[in-house]
């Protein structure tokens, strides 16, 4: 029994995407805090996808994926800044206009250059063949992020939570808006790898919502969902061993099980509780 | 020379993408139009991904595909409103939340379930290999949609510009919420096998985008946003069968560039008309 529960961990590539996906889904997590009090889970989602074209670009001429990813992603959400700032479109909208384009523009790349990169490798991820160049680009990623989340983590969240106090305090609010943005895109380049384009918004935002269904400090919120998301990543990826490679899905799954687990069970903000104080109160 | 520009007519399947394209694309158009006024581009993209498990488990029982789809499309949609509801958390979240747990669910079983069904196509749309049954199938779901939508435009349209005034004057806006929602559904199930499930958002948004920057009422931004739709859809069939580039992607690609031509040039709301209003109004400078 034992001796079955391991044979995952005979094997180098799963030992190895175990430990990735558990970074990747602690720094998505942490960050994941702050993209759900800012409201951008459509700006994950968009960036996410955005970034494609750079890593088919980057795969065609043998460059760094994160490079390309990165750059893409920062040109969508420059495009999407300029779209907004000069029409009278809703922001949803001009954030759906342009990430569409960039994807289609990656999926027409890539379908004209089939053998370079395999676009279910970017669409769904694919930790379990990840090469030991990519794993550095990932490890650096993350320690940028986690570096910038710790030095500016309280600037940080009084952004996300009243840009306006924030201000009026003198902090440069023009600056914390695109730094969330640099580390949201420099994040979801490194989540690609494990949960591919679609999913990446997931481990964006799933973490953090569900942490805030459980706590009321921000300082907890940060440990729980960063428990949570290193947590179901390593999970996750072990048991894909048993899923056909399908990391992102169990990943994705084990974390909206969770969510669901604390919308009906949290202790002050879940479904069971507001029932009983209603009751209560009758 | 003539010839060659004619070929792609001359194959079967060549003339049912393009037909199928071509009602995928109205379809859609209508919609986004509504969807672009009430904000619920999220919305689109949400409930497509959400489709996914729907087709696997119809799949696994022998269900229309369809059926599965549309099913799993609207939970997502019912879902996030109950979570919305009873939670804090805020509904952009919500969703995200709910349509990647759903999508996720979908990449899981399928991997269990021993199918013929192709995960590439389900994902990125097949156009040019749709088949009498599939062209019957689409002409319906979209049909139906679009009947319905133009039937009830006016309702629609006051309930996506302003809900409050919809109920005050006596509309049942609940009811008027979940229809538009179904049709959303509908249209995304129509649209699946031309388009697949990651793009369907731009012809769910673009188009209405196109009409909203050129034109001041709701009949042209219409009609400008469902030309513009299947023009896109059209050429971008026509120029894949030459670049071998992929169909779906070549159709947003052409949306895309006519909506960077309306954001430019649009004659009101345009990039050149506003620095000319500007020039306009500046004020004459007084002589020395």
């Amino acid at each position: 029994m034992i001796d079955a529960l391991l044979t995952p961990l005979q094997y180098e590539y799963m030992v190895k995407a175990i430990l990735v996906s558990g970074l990747i889904g602690g720094v998505c997590a942490f960050l994941s805090c702050f993209i759900t009090l800012r409201g951008w889970s459509l700006m994950g989602d968009a960036l996410s996808h955005a970034v494609v074209p750079g890593v088919a670009v980057a795969y065609i001429a043998g460059l760094p994926f994160a490079a390309g990813a990165f750059l893409t992603g920062l040109l969508a959400a420059l495009g999407m800044g300029f779209v907004k700032a000069k029409t009278a479109l809703r922001e949803d909208a001009v954030i759906g206009v342009v990430f569409t384009s960039f994807f289609a523009l990656g999926l027409v790349l890539i379908s004209l250059y089939p053998s370079s990169v395999d676009l279910r490798t970017i669409v769904l991820g694919n930790i379990l063949g990840i090469s030991d160049a990519d794993i550095w680009q990932i490890a650096i990623v993350s320690a940028v992020t986690l570096t910038v989340l710790g030095l500016k983590w309280r600037d940080l969240l009084l952004f996300c939570f009243d840009p306006n106090q924030a201000r009026a305090l003198g902090l440069n609010v023009r600056a914390l808006h695109f730094t969330l943005l640099t580390l949201l895109a420099a994040t979801a380049v490194a989540a690609l790898q494990t949960v591919g384009a679609c999913l990446v918004v997931a481990v964006l935002v799933t973490p953090g919502a569900t942490a805030y269904l459980l706590t009321d400090r921000f300082g907890h919120m940060i440990a729980i969902a960063t428990t949570m998301g290193t947590g179901t990543s390593l999970v996750g990826a072990y048991a894909s061993y048993y899923f056909d490679g399908s990391t992102g899905g169990c990943i994705v799954t084990l974390q909206t099980a969770i969510f669901v687990l604390a919308f009906i069970f949290a202790p002050k903000h879940g479904l069971l509780a507001a029932r009983a104080r209603r009751e209560a109160a009758v | 020379m003539i010839e060659t520009l004619l070929e792609p007519f001359e194959f079967a399947f060549m003339r049912n993408a393009m037909l199928a394209g071509a009602i995928v694309g109205a379809v859609c158009a209508v919609l986004s139009c509504y969807l672009v006024l009430k904000g619920w581009s999220l919305m689109g993209d949400a409930i497509s991904h959400a489709v996914l498990p729907g087709i696997v488990i119809a799949y696994a029982l022998g269900a229309p595909l369809a059926l599965g789809a549309f099913g799993s499309g609207l939970l997502c949609a019912v879902l996030t409103g109950y979570i919305k509801a009873n939670s804090r958390v805020k509904e952009d979240t919500v969703m995200g939340v709910v349509f990647t747990g759903l999508f996720a669910f979908g990449l899981v079983i399928f991997t269990k379930i021993r199918t013929d069904l192709h995960l590439d196509h389900i994902l990125f749309g097949n156009i040019l290999g749709i088949d009498r049954s599939d062209l019957i199938e689409t002409l319906l779901v979209g049909g139906v949609t679009l009947i319905v939508v133009l039937a009830l435009r006016r309702d629609l349209l006051l309930f996506c510009f302003d809900a409050g005034h919809a109920r005050s004057i006596g509309l049942r806006t609940g009811l008027l919420y979940y229809l538009l929602l179904s049709l959303l559904a509908a249209t995304v199930v129509a649209s699946l096998k031309a388009v697949g499930i990651i793009l369907v958002v731009a012809m769910l948004v673009t188009p209405g985008c196109i009409g909203f920057l050129l034109a001041d009422r709701f009949g042209p931004m219409l009609a400008l946003a469902s030309g513009s739709a299947v023009f896109s859809t059209l050429s971008g069939a026509y120029v894949s069968f030459f670049t071998d580039a992929s169909p779906a992607g070549c159709i947003v690609l052409i949306q895309t560039l006519l909506f960077a031509i309306a954001l430019v040039f649009a004659p009101k709301r345009g990039l050149l008309a506003g620095r000319f209003n500007r020039a306009q109004s500046t004020p004459p400078q007084p002589a020395g």
